[in-house]
């Protein structure tokens, strides 16, 4: 469960935006509607000028990012130079998780990943599957996936497929798209416009 | 753009006007022995030596400034790194001469471990650094912030401190940055006088004994103190050139073009 009241000027624009849900979250806007802002102010990479942001109850507004444990995905997320099943693993093993080997394939191959080698190799669908596969592994709270979902073939299939994956691992997610049509695939939606969401679904 | 292209050459050659002097004098007219001796290698082979441990120092103890610079937007930080460049260089010997000597606090303690700046390759080494290290952070600065962030953003939301994201994350993806810095600032600390001419005029220690480093014997040969004149002191710019020159352009080729993930 995600909580989050999040206001930041930049510049001429000016964020204010809410967001109140868990599970399987879409957030549409067009271009410069805020979506990115938003999704980093709440993973932390952005400061706040005032709000608070709660991860399953948990105030985590003045922690920094990489104790908030949530993670923000977007097209350019991969480490270049680690090789596909390093990567897989990175996040869990910064975390001190332990990885049960069974759950690592079936994740690779549950998300088309049956490829090794340098994620710089990779093209750019390829490494956004490793990006989004090493998020789920990692275990946080929350993913919140920016735009990385668009260089997928088969991506319907594949959002379902993530949706799954996230859903029994017990973490949220939130999606940013241009379209609105793809609430289909979630359990909520919130549009955002001026960088002020609304919840519709 | 034309016009643009030869008033910006037209500059270029006035600025290079110096060393095509230097080169063509050095080399032809007023070529001399005394210029290439012995003496005079010995004094480069110090220069490059201490010039590459003062690089090495500078990778060690602030590729992780240039990185905070880069990423903290902290502007009172990034405005002091200049300072120490942005004095007349000798009086950084002059600050170096009272640390180290037992009218100051620091100099009685770094006496009683004896340890000596004055006339030692550990004087001019750190001369070295405080003169290098402006321009490798200055270097290395604008380097990380044309990285994307958005690798680092990941690692930090996967758990990884900064410091723990710099060394995982963007050094290992940095070697070109980190060797044209390095190059840069060690023709930086090859061209130094000032400072040296102050703590290190020359150096009393094995393996370097009575060797002054290569600026500091050309100004020798230049102000007669040592056998030659002025035609030794040319000719030995112009070997320091030769040796300096390569350096300084590996560094700005060494660093990849237009990088993308």
């Amino acid at each position: 469960m995600i909580e989050a009241s999040v206001k930041r000027k930049l510049g001429g624009f000016s964020l204010s935006a809410d967001l109140n849900d868990g599970g399987f979250v879409c957030l549409a806007g067009r271009n410069g509607s805020g979506k990115t802002c938003f999704m980093k102010a709440i993973v932390g990479l952005l400061p706040l000028d005032d709000g608070f942001v709660r991860i399953g109850g948990a105030d985590v507004t003045r922690l920094p990012v990489e104790r908030r444990g949530m993670v923000m995905v977007t097209p350019g997320s991969s480490i270049p130079h680690l090789k596909v099943d390093t990567h897989l693993r990175w996040g869990a093993r910064l975390r001190k998780i332990p990885l049960d080997e069974r759950h690592v394939s079936d994740v690779k191959a549950e998300l088309g990943i049956d490829y090794d080698g340098r994620v710089r190799t990779l093209s750019l669908g390829m490494r956004e599957r490793v990006s989004l596969a090493t998020a789920l592994l990692s275990s946080p709270k929350a993913i919140l996936v920016d735009e990385a979902f668009s260089n997928l073939h088969e991506r319907d299939q594949f959002i379902g497929t993530y949706r799954r994956l996230a859903k029994e691992s017990g973490i949220d997610v939130v999606f940013s798209t241009q379209d609105e049509s793809e609430a289909r695939l979630a359990d909520h939606l919130y549009v955002i416009a001026d960088g002020r969401t609304q919840k519709r679904l | 753009m034309n016009w643009l292209r030869a008033i910006s050459l037209a500059a270029l050659a006035l600025l290079l006007i110096p060393i095509a002097v230097l080169l063509y004098y050095g080399l032809g007219p007023f070529r001399n022995p005394a210029g290439y001796s012995v003496a005079v290698f010995r004094s480069i082979e110090l220069s490059l030596f201490s010039s590459a441990v003062a690089v090495v120092v500078d990778i060690l103890l602030f590729t992780p400034l240039a990185y905070y610079l880069a990423r903290g937007k902290d502007r009172v930080a990034e405005s002091l790194v200049d300072i120490p460049i942005s004095v007349p260089h000798p009086i950084i010997g002059v600050a170096l001469l009272i640390l180290d000597s037992p009218v100051s606090p620091t100099g009685k303690f770094l006496l009683g471990l004896h340890i000596n700046f004055y006339n030692t390759i550990l004087g001019l080494v750190i001369a070295l650094v405080i003169m290098s290290a402006p321009i490798y952070i200055k270097s290395m600065q604008p380097y990380f912030e044309s990285r994307e962030a958005s690798a680092e953003d990941f690692a930090m939301g996967l758990g990884a401190g900064r410091l723990r994201t710099l060394f995982s994350v963007v050094l290992p993806d940095s070697y070109d940055g980190l060797a044209s810095a390095s190059l840069i600032s060690m023709s930086r600390a090859l061209s130094e006088f000032g400072s040296i001419s102050i703590i290190a005029y020359y150096v009393l220690q094995y393996p370097f004994y009575g060797v002054s480093p290569a600026s500091v014997t050309i100004w020798e040969l230049f102000s007669g103190n040592m056998a030659g004149g002025l035609d030794a002191a040319v000719t030995a710019s112009a070997a320091m050139i030769l040796v300096a020159l390569p350096i300084a352009l590996a560094g700005h080729f060494v660093r990849r073009r237009g990088r993308q993930p």
